[in-house]
């Protein structure tokens, strides 16, 4: 509510308000890494809604650092399987993690063999979520991939 | 007099303490000797001063002493170094100190039970155990087993849950009790599946292999000698989904035993895997042949058809059929009448199929022990841990126990697998660099797995720990000419049709004239 009073008052003003301009605020979400993007999406409920809604933010997310474009097919696949978020979510992250790989780092190359890795394991974590009747939630991580998770300490 | 001791109710000397607490140990371990129930002993042994503890621990050891020298089960009438290491004088050779965390003034020697040396003497029982089962001394044996159940707990880790199933599997192979199907068979696969990279490596590299063989292929077919979940294929189906022209069309059979419910199981696994592939557009048919021995099968129940190429996948299966003779040299020559453009094999890396017992049971021990140690590291949940534990527990029962047709885990060597295939007329084909970087990759994300490695052997890989290898990734084709040096086949396939002429001129191509 104050907010939107405020840009309605900046617009009065004419000044730059971004998110008047939502086709340049996902260019500039596109570019952020993964943490950044997560802090993003607290920021408001616009911010939220688009990094939510809108999947190719993910995507380059996951595959900025390839050395090569990953196929045209590969989005029909990644999309048909819960799309880039959750890829990320579920594998890319923690592949980079383990591989000892910081996500701030921003120099990191993927090799296609991690790729098509990623994807393989993406591909088991479906195929287990669909064997299992979608039980659970769509964000719970199906058992296969329970060893890229850290283990809690009780 | 000792403070902490008096407030109990005992009275000991703190000079004494270190000889109370040798005698309290010997104690313990001759009470664990002792077949007949303790209330005897208690009976026979008169006391006068209970308080007095030192007093009290002699008269019972001497009492016990003088019962056992004459015991059947003295186990120092066996010969050899096998129970007992040569006497030692000391007989606390390394006390150790633990110094108390509340008391300051005086340095107070406490004794504990040295688990180093428990360590080596577990090892030397279940040795003896099984030199005493192979030479058929079952009084011996018995008595070893229930030894090793004692020192047994006095380990940690690896070696206590690792000496407790062979532990187990002995006295099955005693007492001739032996196990029956475990009804969650499935489910202990599924959580090694997800603990351990064992399985995962498997798939990983049998995939590569098939999806190199497949390359250029418009209609492929692959024949699953063991699909229990199904878990292999996803993966696969992606890699032809993404591989540039488009995904050609996919046949899958599946072949398993008959469940224990009597449930459609493989309709199932191949429902599953059918709405999978709908997701990423694949071309998708499937065929599921429920059979107990991979040898009651023809290579005409499978319809093979024309155009297709095909791909023969066989993850921890062959080795069951050692148990038959001739079964092996059946389904080969199954796999020939097939034709396949590859035949991927995983087996464990390891000779758990030798004629004498004994050399089986050392192969073993040392095998699981590693798988164990890997095991260890794993910083998954308990639970599951504990579920892939149960699943290799009943291999180790088979391999220990059973005998005859009932022991399927008859786990052979590459060499030997590479000499069987070799003869059976097959030429190896090497798994690339593709397989090796993705299975390195693999493991690298496994956290705790330091001890992973995996090695080129020839074309073939090999996943191990440290320094041993477990597992061994090995894919095969039809040699080129398939004759080989006299030996004659008798088609046994196509006799309705064939007439004599044709079925000769098939035996002089054979014999590579």
């Amino acid at each position: 509510m104050w907010h939107e009073q405020r840009g309605e008052e900046e617009k009065r003003r004419g000044r730059f308000f971004i998110n008047d301009n939502v086709d340049i605020l996902r260019e500039i979400l596109k570019r952020l890494d993964g943490p950044s993007l997560g802090v993003a999406a607290c920021v408001c409920r616009l911010w939220c809604s688009l990094t939510r809604s809108d999947d190719s933010l993910w995507e380059h997310l996951c595959f900025r650092h390839v050395s090569s474009p990953p196929p045209a097919s590969v989005r029909a696949v990644v999309v048909a399987l819960g799309g880039y978020k959750r890829l990320y979510m579920v594998c890319v992250r923690p592949v980079l993690s383990r591989l000892g790989h910081s996500e701030r780092v921003r120099k990191r190359v993927w090799t296609r063999h991690e790729v098509q890795l990623s994807l393989s394991l993406f591909c088991i974590d479906s195929y287990e979520r669909l064997a299992s009747g979608r039980l659970a939630g769509a964000d719970a991580s199906a058992s296969s991939l329970m060893f890229l998770c850290n283990t809690v300490n009780v | 007099m000792d403070e902490l001791l008096a407030v109990v109710g005992y009275k000991v000397r703190s000079s004494d303490m270190a000889e109370v607490a040798e005698k309290l140990e010997r104690l313990e371990e001759a009470m664990g000797n002792v077949e007949e129930g303790i209330s005897e002993l208690s009976n026979e042994a008169v006391h006068y001063n209970p308080a007095d503890i030192s007093n009290w621990l002699e008269s019972m050891l001497w009492n016990i002493e003088k019962d056992s020298a004459c015991s059947d089960y003295d186990l120092k009438a066996i010969p050899g170094k096998a129970i007992y290491a040569p006497e030692n004088p000391n007989p606390n050779p390394n006390p150790k100190r633990l110094k108390p965390s509340t008391e300051s003034q005086s340095t107070r020697a406490v004794v504990v039970v040295d688990s180093q040396q428990n360590g080596i003497r577990l090892v030397h029982t279940l040795m003896a155990c099984a030199e005493a089962l192979e030479i058929n001394n079952l009084p011996v044996a018995e008595a070893l087993v229930k030894q090793i159940g004692f020192l047994a707990v006095s380990q940690v880790g690896a070696m206590r849950k690792v000496a407790t199933y062979f532990a187990e599997a002995l006295a099955r192979r005693i007492y001739r009790v032996f196990p029956l199907h475990h009804a969650l068979s499935d489910s202990l696969q599924i959580h090694f599946y997800e603990t351990c990279p064992y399985l995962k490596f498997a798939h990983f590299t049998a995939n590569q292999a098939i999806l190199e063989a497949f390359h250029g292929k418009t209609r492929v077919h692959v024949v699953d000698f063991g699909i229990n979940q199904g878990m292999q294929w996803p993966a696969l189906m992606q890699a032809l989904a993404l591989r540039p022209g488009g995904p050609p069309a996919f046949r899958l059979t599946g072949i398993g035993p008959p469940a224990a419910d009597n449930s459609d199981h493989l309709q199932e696994v191949g429902w599953k895997l059918a709405q999978f592939a709908d997701t990423i557009h694949v071309h998708f048919e499937y065929r599921g042949f429920v059979a107990t021995s991979l040898a009651d099968l023809d290579a005409s129940m499978l319809q093979l058809r024309e155009d297709e190429s095909v791909a023969v996948n066989s993850v921890f299966e062959f080795h069951r059929l050692l148990a038959r003779p001739a079964a092996v040299d059946k389904v080969l020559s199954v796999v020939r009448h097939i034709r396949p453009e590859i035949l991927t094999v995983v087996e464990q890396e390891a000779n758990h199929n030798g004629p004498g017992f004994l050399d089986r049971f050392t192969e073993s021990l040392h095998y699981y022990s590693t798988l164990f140690d890997s095991l260890e590291g794993s910083p998954v949940n308990p639970q599951d841990k504990a579920m892939s534990e149960v699943y290799l527990g009943k291999q180790i029962c088979n391999v220990v126990a059973c005998e005859g047709t009932e022991r399927v885990e008859r786990h052979e060597t590459l060499n030997q697998w590479r000499n069987r295939f070799a003869s059976a007329g097959f030429s190896p084909v090497h798994l690339g660099s593709n397989a090796f970087k993705q299975a390195s990759t693999l493991l690298a994300l496994f956290a705790g797995g330091d001890g992973y490695r995996v090695d080129e052997n020839n074309g073939c890989l090999m996943l191990g720990w440290h320094t041993r290898p477990l597992i061994a990734t090995s894919a095969w084709q039809l040699a080129a000419n398939s004759g080989w040096d006299g030996v004659f086949e008798m088609d046994y396939w196509n006799t309705v049709n064939d007439n004599a002429a044709v079925l000769l001129h098939k035996c002089v191509w054979k014999l590579g004239v």
